[in-house]
């Protein structure tokens, strides 16, 4: 790892008057998890690193608004999330894939911010939160804005966050009976990063499906929102043709990518059997209320 | 060791000051060190980079009371924390009950991962006083043992759990 300058903010403010910049080596540090990594295989090397530690006692809070959205600050670290009563009732999906998440020391240190921010396509939260129709809260120079984390992604490791724009929380909006489920495929351990991460969210109502959200990762250059299987699946009633049909279409829309944790091929087979599994899940969960 | 294979024209040092198995200490940090690269420069060899991805768990020590990775926490942010590591368990010549429970039952062959699991059982005990046998699993799911002595890990888990002197005073340890 190459020398840098290492810095400590201590307000939001002053860590977006510090990362207004176009050099590409200066980036901000949450966890560090994920960075460090990339810094000791030098793949990326900074010029100046905006450690974000110190702001997170004011942006770890975990909060219920009167309408029922849950709201989780950047800084708060994926243990207190997997850990949090709110969250266990509000959003169960969440405690429960942290189980699979890297592990228990990754967790302690790993923020919600920077799992969202890093832009791996093998990060679990993003399509988990996108399926929960989440927004993250984007603050930079311009002010706030709400960014729903289905469109977070430009392409591989790259967001559409803009100069300066740090997320500074999560908006998780109620469940309104829906039930949300995410499959993750490993190839090699269970907590490893995913070779396929599935995540869907359904609600029904009138026999049919009338809430449909599908996200594939990991096997894809970027989070991937799988439209045309949804639109198969949305307004019809839930058979098992139909889902495994949504399998297969999903398996035709979705680009996968070829890297150590699997061939394209074999990812693509996943895809088809992992989106009907995740949707006989959900489905299962649903009739169990 | 620390800094002579790297590139450390940029590097920013600074003195950082924080509290090390109840001790102040103070030392010259550059930038780029990690946490176990500034113990190993402390005499201090219990936390060990091994697999330096934060996967294998010889590197946990505990950052204000938190188990976490030495090889991916920068050594500049410990500024003002606290750091604890299997050195600080018990006074020199004594072993705390953790570390005499995988003594009990035979938990290492080697002994390397050994340090990084008794840090990742305090933790674990704190949070979960009895744990079940799954939850010893899961718990250390991020620590690896080479020799392969899980099962007399779990039994040691198991044993320490047991033999927890006074939850209370186990806090105290930390403190």
């Amino acid at each position: 790892m190459r020398g840098f300058e290492l810095v400590r903010p201590a307000t939001l403010e002053e860590a977006i008057r510090l990362l207004d910049t176009d050099d590409p080596t200066v980036r901000p540090l949450s966890g560090g998890t994920a960075i460090m990594q990339m810094m000791k295989t030098g793949i990326f090397k900074p010029s100046r690193l905006v450690s974000l530690s110190s702001l997170a006692g004011d942006h770890s809070a975990i909060t219920l608004d009167d309408k029922g959205f849950l709201s989780i600050g950047a800084m708060t670290t994926l243990a207190a999330v997997e850990h949090s009563q709110v969250v266990l009732q509000h959003a169960p999906l969440l405690p429960k894939v942290m189980k699979r998440l890297a592990n228990v020391r990754v967790r302690n240190a790993a923020t919600v911010g920077g799992a969202l921010a890093h832009g791996d396509p093998h990060m679990d939260l993003p399509p988990v939160l996108a399926a929960l129709d989440a927004e993250v809260i984007a603050q930079g120079p311009g002010g706030q804005r709400r960014i729903p984390v289905a469109d977070l992604y430009a392409g591989y490791f790259e967001t559409v966050l803009q100069r300066g724009e740090i997320i500074a929380s999560v908006s998780v909006p109620p469940r309104n009976g829906c039930n949300s489920v995410y499959r993750k495929t490993t190839t090699r351990t269970a907590d490893d990063w995913p070779a396929l991460g599935v995540a869907t969210s359904l609600g029904r109502g009138e026999g049919v499906l009338q809430h449909v959200r599908l996200f594939a990762s990991a096997a894809t250059e970027r989070m991937t929102r799988l439209g045309s299987a949804e639109a198969h699946l949305r307004g019809n009633r839930p058979e098992a043709k139909l889902l495994e049909e949504a399998g297969r279409i999903a398996a035709q829309e979705v680009e996968v990518i070829d890297d150590a944790h699997g061939s394209a091929a074999y990812k693509v087979a996943l895809v088809a059997v992992q989106v009907r599994r995740a949707l006989h899940e959900a489905l299962q969960q649903g009739s169990e209320q | 060791m620390v800094c002579n294979d790297m590139n450390d024209k940029a590097a920013v040092v600074r003195r950082i000051r924080f509290r090390l198995n109840g001790r102040q200490r103070e030392a010259q940090v550059a930038s780029h060190e990690n946490l176990v690269d500034l113990l190993v420069r402390l005499d201090l060899f219990g936390a060990r980079e091994s697999c330096g991805q934060g996967l294998c768990g010889c590197c946990t020590v505990l950052v204000d009371d938190i188990a976490v990775s030495g090889c991916l926490t920068l050594a500049q942010l410990v500024d003002g924390c606290e750091v604890h590591t299997v050195e600080g368990l018990a006074e020199k010549g004594k072993l705390d009950f953790v570390q005499q429970a995988f003594i009990d039952e035979g938990a290492f062959q080697c002994g390397f991962c050994t340090p990084g699991f008794v840090m990742m059982t305090h933790e674990l005990l704190k949070r979960i006083p009895e744990p079940s046998e799954p939850e010893i699993r899961e718990y250390l799911s991020g620590n690896l043992c080479r020799c392969a002595a899980y099962p007399e890990i779990i039994r040691a888990v198991q044993t320490a759990a047991r033999n927890r002197p006074d939850p209370a005073g186990v806090a105290g340890e930390h403190a």
